[in-house]
């Protein structure tokens, strides 16, 4: 029980940590250094309860990040010293009167040193999860009084910082555009089923997916990861999409492959980026898939017969060398055959490793179209409580 | 988090990430291998042993770091990979790029 009697939540285990320290990186504020939306926020408290300084504070696995702070000046520290670590074990404001006279934080050097803390209330911020990653806390040099009608003010500024966290406008017409580039309906090939699905682990991501009929009736799939996440990911996933895109008169997937990544080497390796793909092109008349990886790695081959194929040997991501030159492979789909490519944020879904492979296999085994493959996949990476990483699942099926 | 170690020799640092290698903490390798080889270090070693996920980002950043030792006659080497960045490597053939040693010992002794 906290000093002013809320009860902590002992479900609220560290195991869970990882994943509350993973949701704090997706909001994408740890690099950002101070900014003026939080600041404001910090500005008015301190002025509005009249203390010694509000901050808003960020814990990872073992740090705590003033995001910003506005009064007596405040430093990084070690988690484990902070009073915000105890604040967001629970879900209700902590308020602790007199510092000096609470013996779990009275020897702390922030009390018996500058800047002598004396009086503590913090709020808990959440993310979109319901993760806690931080709080608005204000403190003061005196013990002081924090009743109802402050602490209900105090809930409503982390309200609002909470918001500025999870929230942009800008970012969600971003995610609506990305949304537009994705193809809107499956493509209808007699004798085949073709499906996917984009999950972005934020509201905007790196992952994409393409498809298209060539006038020859010819398919050509693309699945691509571009490096990073969010909104500059995105940016560079509408440059590859549409790069690729004009490689329609290409001879074949590792011609247009190699001739999209000549065109944006100069681009990717100013950014600093990196894109890994899969591309390829089907025949439906004879079944035959050529595709070209880029990096990716991550294509499955089920037979209907119950075998299974990953094609290995591909060549670099995009934007590593300006000499490289990618290989085409190509395999024939037969009546009851599966091709399923993904991005490894599914790997990430499991342990993260190839054994996560044998988990997809289990999964698609089995299934009466692409669509169903789709599905399984994508219900997947929806039951974990978090996405780490965008995933992506594209999957063709011939019918019998 | 990141331990460097300059013991080893002149022109010699071990860096060596610890816990998650991800779009967070990426740009701070990428800055302190530039760093490090502005000031001499050319032949860094990245000991991935503390590394326990890596994602692209992290990827990007050995990548750079690669380029920045290549450019000042240097080279960049890891060692010590985990399963999950062993995957990571060897899905995006940047094993080939990348060549991952066993130990940080075999990294600098390896001509």
């Amino acid at each position: 029980v906290t000093a002013n009697g809320s009860v902590i939540d002992l479900r609220d285990r560290p195991a869970d940590d990882d994943s509350r320290v993973r949701a704090l990186e997706d909001l994408g504020v740890l690099d950002t250094g101070p900014e003026e939306r939080f600041d404001r926020i910090t500005r008015l408290a301190q002025h509005l309860f009249g203390v010694a300084s509000a901050s808003v504070n960020l814990l990872d696995r073992d740090q705590q990040y003033i995001k910003s702070s506005h009064g007596a000046s405040l430093s990084h520290g070690p988690r484990a010293e902070a009073i915000c670590d105890l604040t967001i074990r629970g879900s209700e404001t902590l308020v602790i009167e007199d510092v000096a006279a609470d013996e779990r934080f009275a020897s702390s050097s922030f009390v018996t040193g500058p800047p002598h803390v004396r009086f503590y209330a913090g709020h808990p911020l959440e993310a979109p999860g319901g993760h806690r990653i931080g709080t608005l806390c204000v403190t003061d040099d005196r013990p002081r009084p924090f009743g109802p009608r402050e602490q209900a003010l105090l809930r409503e500024l982390a309200g609002w910082v909470q918001n500025e966290l999870t929230q942009s406008a800008e970012l969600e017409q971003a995610a609506e555009v990305q949304r537009r580039l994705l193809p809107r309906r499956s493509p209808q090939i007699p004798g085949y089923t073709v499906a996917g699905a984009c999950l972005p682990s934020r509201g905007v991501g790196g992952d994409f997916l393409d498809w298209y009929c060539s006038p020859d009736d010819e398919l050509t799939v693309t699945l691509g990861d571009v490096m990073g996440k969010g909104i500059a990911a995105a940016i560079i996933m509408a440059t590859v999409r549409a790069a690729l895109r004009s490689t329609a008169g290409s001879p074949g997937p590792g011609a247009a492959v190699t001739e999209a990544a000549a065109t944006l080497q100069e681009d990717l390796e100013e950014t600093g980026t990196l894109v890994t793909l899969c591309h390829a092109r089907l025949s439906p008349g004879s079944g035959t898939l050529r595709y070209t990886d880029a990096g990716h790695g991550l294509i499955l081959l089920l037979r209907a017969d119950g075998t299974v194929r990953r094609p290995t040997g591909g060549g670099l991501p995009l934007g590593i060398s300006d000499e490289e030159r990618w290989p085409e492979g190509r395999v024939v789909m037969d009546p009851g055959d599966l091709v399923v490519a993904f991005s490894d944020g599914l790997l990430d879904v499991f342990d993260g490793t190839l054994a996560a492979l044998d988990r997809v296999i289990e999964v698609v085994g089995g299934c009466r179209s692409a669509q169903e493959a789709v599905d399984r996949l994508t219900a997947l990476a929806r039951g974990t409580r978090l996405l780490d990483d965008d995933v992506t699942v594209l999957a063709i099926r011939r019918s019998e | 988090m990141m331990r460097v170690d300059t013991d080893v020799a002149d022109d010699v640092a071990v860096l060596q990430p610890q816990g998650r290698l991800t779009m967070v903490t990426a740009p701070e390798l990428r800055q302190l291998v530039a760093e490090t080889v502005r000031s001499g270090r050319v032949r860094v070693v990245v000991d991935l042993s503390a590394t326990e996920f890596l994602d692209s980002s992290g990827l990007g950043a050995l990548i750079a770091g690669l380029k920045t030792a290549r450019q000042a006659g240097g080279d960049l080497r890891i060692a010590g990979l985990g399963p999950q960045v062993a995957t990571v490597l060897q899905l995006t053939n940047l094993d080939r790029v990348l060549r991952p040693y066993g130990s940080v010992a075999e990294a600098l002794s390896a001509r």
